[in-house]
């Protein structure tokens, strides 16, 4: 019977080397430490601190949000941006959100100095209906879930628009406009329906 | 890492027809946009992670369902040399691909009268030659567990288990399962965004340390289960 049909390179000599299956012990080490490793900071990651330098408990939002009139009236003072963060209570990436960028003192901090931040709370599973501006806002920026962020002129224009929490990183290179394709897809957590 | 192996797998993946059409669709159709809108730099062209997912199936699973492994390891290479050799080449592979997609939209965009953001290319090359690393990782170990094409059912299966999972955490309030599928669902597309860093902002660890433990530990894996497949020609199920 003729040889199987084979594509095997012709440098490879035609000796047999003397441990041809010795297991990577280094590297299966090392990939236990880094395991372990990233678990701890997992964890860490999730419950950043007791208390945050500002004396708040830990995952409280550090942001200090303005109502839409202050934003509106902020924004055309200073030029800057504004940051709408549509959210409601019950979804769990906008905790998630909270959690890990809100509530980091540094990332607070530069989202405060970037823009000026408005927050559009939905309250329709709650209470059955919302404000007439929060709605006006969710259908201006066609919010269909949350959390959704949108950076806007103050003549309205959109700029940036990010669906669903891609963690914290992302969500701030975005933020910064230097982030790099990430889709909630395969590295964050999906947005939630808005209905 | 063995060359010869490394020039061979890439010989290997740039004839076949069917991936090199996979791999021009996927690497040349993010073009259009940045034809009609230059402005948009180099964020226009997405990311590598489905070049290097062509490029990266059947990687090692081709061989043991055709059985030219049996016949490669009867040559002095250790089998954690013919992986680490398949990992190199198709993350090498995905990386040329990469650079070829850069300089073209450069050209592009330096003929349309667009300043070339080099930085961002610098910054789009390192981010594409991390991913392609890390996805050929993930697959490596996939690869080495089903023959023939069925790493990439495998890697869809992990993803919509991971899915399920975490939208089941989400809605039950169970956050240490959102949180683990989260990550499961991470580790299938490992990548590490290095604009944080060349901007001056702080050190994501977590973010370094997850790449990390998960190449390394794909990578460890992919060489154990090799390491304990029985590749005799009596053997059957190979």
């Amino acid at each position: 019977m003729p040889p199987p049909a084979t594509d095997v390179p012709d440098g490879v000599p035609l000796h047999r080397a003397d441990s041809p299956r010795r297991d990577p012990v280094p590297l299966l080490a090392v990939a236990a430490l880094l395991l372990v490793l990233r678990v701890v900071l997992g964890f860490h990651e999730v419950r950043p601190q007791a208390a945050t330098s500002s004396g708040a408990p830990a995952g409280a939002d550090l942001v200090q949000w303005r109502t839409l009139e202050a934003g509106l009236a902020e924004a055309r003072a200073t030029k800057r941006p504004i940051l709408y963060d549509f959210t409601a209570d019950w979804c769990p990436p906008c905790r998630s959100l909270q959690r890990q960028v809100f509530a980091d003192a540094r990332a607070a901090a530069e989202l405060e100095s970037r823009f000026v931040p408005v927050r559009v709370l939905d309250r329709q599973r709650e209470e059955g209906r919302n404000a007439r501006w929060v709605d006006s806002l969710q259908a201006r920026y066609r919010v269909n879930s949350f959390p959704t962020l949108i950076v806007a002129g103050v003549d309205g224009r959109e700029s940036t628009r990010i669906e669903g929490f891609l963690g914290r990183d992302a969500t701030l290179g975005r933020l910064r406009g230097t982030g790099v394709s990430l889709r909630w897809g395969v590295t964050g957590q999906a947005p939630t329906d808005r209905r | 890492m063995n060359l010869t192996l490394v020039l061979a797998t890439l010989r290997q993946r740039f004839t076949s027809p069917l991936r090199l059409f996979i791999v021009l669709l996927f690497g040349w159709m993010p073009m259009l946009p940045l034809l009609l809108a230059p402005r948009t730099g180099f964020a226009a062209l997405g990311d590598c992670y489905f070049l290097a997912l062509a490029l990266a199936a059947g990687m090692i699973g081709q061989d043991l369902s055709s059985g030219t492994l049996q016949l490669l390891l009867a040559r002095p290479v250790t089998r954690a040399q013919y992986v680490f050799s398949r990992w190199g080449a198709v993350a090498a592979g995905t990386f040329l691909i990469t650079v070829l997609q850069t300089l073209v939209a450069a050209l592009i965009m330096a003929l349309r009268g667009v300043p070339v953001p080099w930085g961002e290319a610098a910054l789009f090359l390192a981010n594409g030659a991390l991913l392609a690393l890390g996805t050929a990782s993930v697959m490596a170990l996939l690869s080495s567990l089903a023959a023939g094409i069925g790493d990439l059912g495998l890697l869809f299966l992990v993803f919509i288990s991971a899915q399920v999972l975490e939208k089941v955490g989400m809605f039950k309030s169970w956050d240490w399962l959102a949180r683990g599928a989260g990550e499961l669902s991470g580790a299938l597309k490992p990548e590490l965004d290095l604009a944080p860093l060349l901007h001056g902002g702080p050190v994501a660890w977590f973010a370094v340390v997850s790449y990390l433990s998960t190449v390394t530990l794909c990578l460890g894996l992919a060489v154990v289960v090799m390491n304990r497949r029985e590749l005799s020609y009596a053997s059957s199920g190979n």
